[in-house]
């Protein structure tokens, strides 16, 4: 086959096109965002499992992963990360469990908050994972690549709440070096990725509508619109917002009577798998980009000045050569 | 004292080490952004302590790069401008660089050469090559980065995938790299330049002598 100049032009273009999305605020930002009303939840106070954390397993049951035994340890560690057994457990953040109820106690008084992926705006596992297995979606939502994820847990640690959670013997490194590097898959939340690509809303938000109708603790919908809500809401009732400055924001904010700091001071007495920091820096951006933008600054001064100086050095050679003859 | 011919210019020189300084501790802290050094101990090593924070292994990344980048493209234009175009290799090099390989390890006679070793010409394309996609996978995640460009989700992972491999590559190529001149006698008068820019008219006589009779022509 002969592809024409024009033609491969073309083709290139709408290529590029498609790999390219622009950098209007809704690609970056992405689609939608969630509110968590932390004014309404009661952790499905009677129920055996909060409705939110039950629809998310049910949604994702076959996303679940089924782990080949006996799992090699990470060598030269004796250690791997198995949370095979533990699928029943739903009071924290498992390869089995994409959201859990976090329960703390405030001068008596209970407070039940969802907890589950922030998604970022600037996500640092996305930016950071080195295989490219995570991805921000146009709908806001940062996805794990179950195919392409190697288990380096890198995702968690980069994470200011360390959300991701490792299940070993399933993944890619299996087929590559299982005894050296890799360490199985990290699963999260991905706001049920396949529905909101249609337009439909995340099965915990869903479930929670169910039982609680207008009452709801979660919103879902277009980010504009859940933000404006979030701030009107919060100036008309006195609430506080947790996750639109966090981490450079998020495309989450939880409303609460109670301030955040006072909570953040309680999650961190219990020592808890997972916190909640009110100040939160986006070092992709505080730290890493300015020192792009001086890469792409000396970059482009010294095609500059490589230029002229060959120029330069071209005339005096030719200069030198003249004067020989 | 024996005769020196002028093999590299200043600038040459300048440039090689920058590079392969920077690349260097790129390759280091490139190695580090993957979730290996943890697991490997090597962060508790006295001194590599820094190692176990991610953000702190890319901030090093980046700011080496900032060097790296600038010198590699100083390279590109610099040379690209000159039409300095003697390290390009020429129809027949694959050929003669087996012959030359051949010989380090004792096996038949070298072919007369140019400036450069045939077997050179190739390996300066092939870690040029490298080089060249290693900076721009690179310089698109800086992009990314700051939000000044969007990647759709596969584009995102196929550039991140392309710098991740292609880093491994360039480490098997920096060790063949340094390997070659380290393990062959018959290389030592080579390092030997990339310092001094001098080499030995003996030693051109023998190895370059089709750059030799050029010399001594003009």
């Amino acid at each position: 086959m002969k592809i024409s100049r024009r033609g491969f032009l073309a083709f290139s273009s709408t290529l590029l096109g498609s790999f390219l999305l622009g950098n209007q605020a809704e690609a970056i930002e992405g689609k939608y965002a969630t509110i968590i009303d932390l004014t309404k939840c009661d952790g499905c106070k009677g129920e055996i499992m909060p409705r939110c954390v039950k629809a998310c397993r049910e949604y994702n049951r076959d996303r679940f992963p089924e782990p080949k035994k006996p799992i090699p340890p990470y060598w030269p560690r004796k250690s791997y990360e198995d949370w095979s057994d533990k699928r029943d457990k739903i009071d924290t953040l498992t390869p089995y469990n994409w959201i859990f109820v976090q329960k703390i106690n405030i001068d008596g008084q209970e407070v039940n908050i969802p907890r589950r992926c922030m998604h970022c705006d600037n996500p640092p596992c996305v930016r950071e994972c080195p295989f490219g297995a995570l991805t921000k979606g146009p709908e806001g939502n940062s996805v794990i690549n179950d195919k392409l994820c190697f288990g380096g847990a890198k995702c968690r640690d980069v994470c200011p709440w360390h959300i991701p959670q490792r299940q070993a013997g399933v993944g890619i490194y299996l087929d590559i070096l299982p005894k050296y590097a890799g360490g199985g898959v990290m699963y999260k939340c991905d706001l049920c990725k396949d529905r909101i690509k249609k337009g439909e809303e995340p099965a915990c938000v869903i479930a929670c509508r169910e039982r609680l109708g207008d009452k709801a603790v979660f919103m879902f919908g277009r980010r504009k619109e859940v933000f404006d809500m979030a701030y009107s809401r919060a100036k008309a009732e006195g609430l506080y917002i947790y996750g639109n400055t966090q981490n450079g924001g998020t495309s989450t904010s939880y409303l609460s009577k109670i301030p955040f700091e006072t909570i953040e001071k309680v999650i961190n007495g219990k020592k808890d798998r997972f916190q909640m920091p009110v100040k939160i820096e986006n070092k992709i951006e505080s730290t890493f980009n300015p020192i792009g933008k001086i890469v792409l600054v000396s970059g482009f001064l010294s095609m500059i000045g490589a230029s002229i100086g060959a120029v330069l050095s071209k005339k005096s050679s030719k200069k030198e050569r003249e004067d020989e003859k | 004292m024996k005769n020196k011919i002028k093999r590299h210019s200043l600038i040459e020189i300048i440039e090689h080490w920058i590079i392969a300084f920077s690349g260097i501790v790129l390759l280091f802290t490139g190695l580090g952004c993957l979730p290996l050094y943890k697991r490997y101990y090597i962060t508790e090593i006295p001194g590599f302590g820094w190692t176990a924070d991610f953000y702190n292994v890319t901030i090093v990344h980046y700011v080496a790069s900032v060097v790296f980048v600038s010198a590699v493209i100083f390279h590109i234009f610099y040379h690209g401008l000159r039409r300095d175009f003697a390290l390009l290799p020429k129809r027949g090099d694959i050929s003669k660089s087996i012959k030359v390989i051949g010989a380090m390890i004792g096996l038949g006679k070298e072919p007369p050469s140019e400036k450069y070793l045939p077997e050179q010409r190739i390996a300066y394309v092939g870690i040029g090559f490298i080089i060249i996609l290693l900076t721009v996978t690179g310089i698109i995640k800086v992009l990314k980065n700051l939000e000044w460009i969007v990647l759709s989700p596969l584009a995102e992972s196929i550039n991140t995938l392309i710098h991740t491999l292609s880093g491994f590559i360039f480490i098997f190529a920096f060790i063949i790299h340094v390997g070659t001149v380290l393990l062959f006698r018959s290389n030592w008068p080579l390092l030997k330049s990339m310092l001094t820019g001098y080499i030995d008219e003996e030693y051109v006589k023998h190895r370059h002598s089709l750059w030799y009779e050029e010399i001594k022509k003009n």
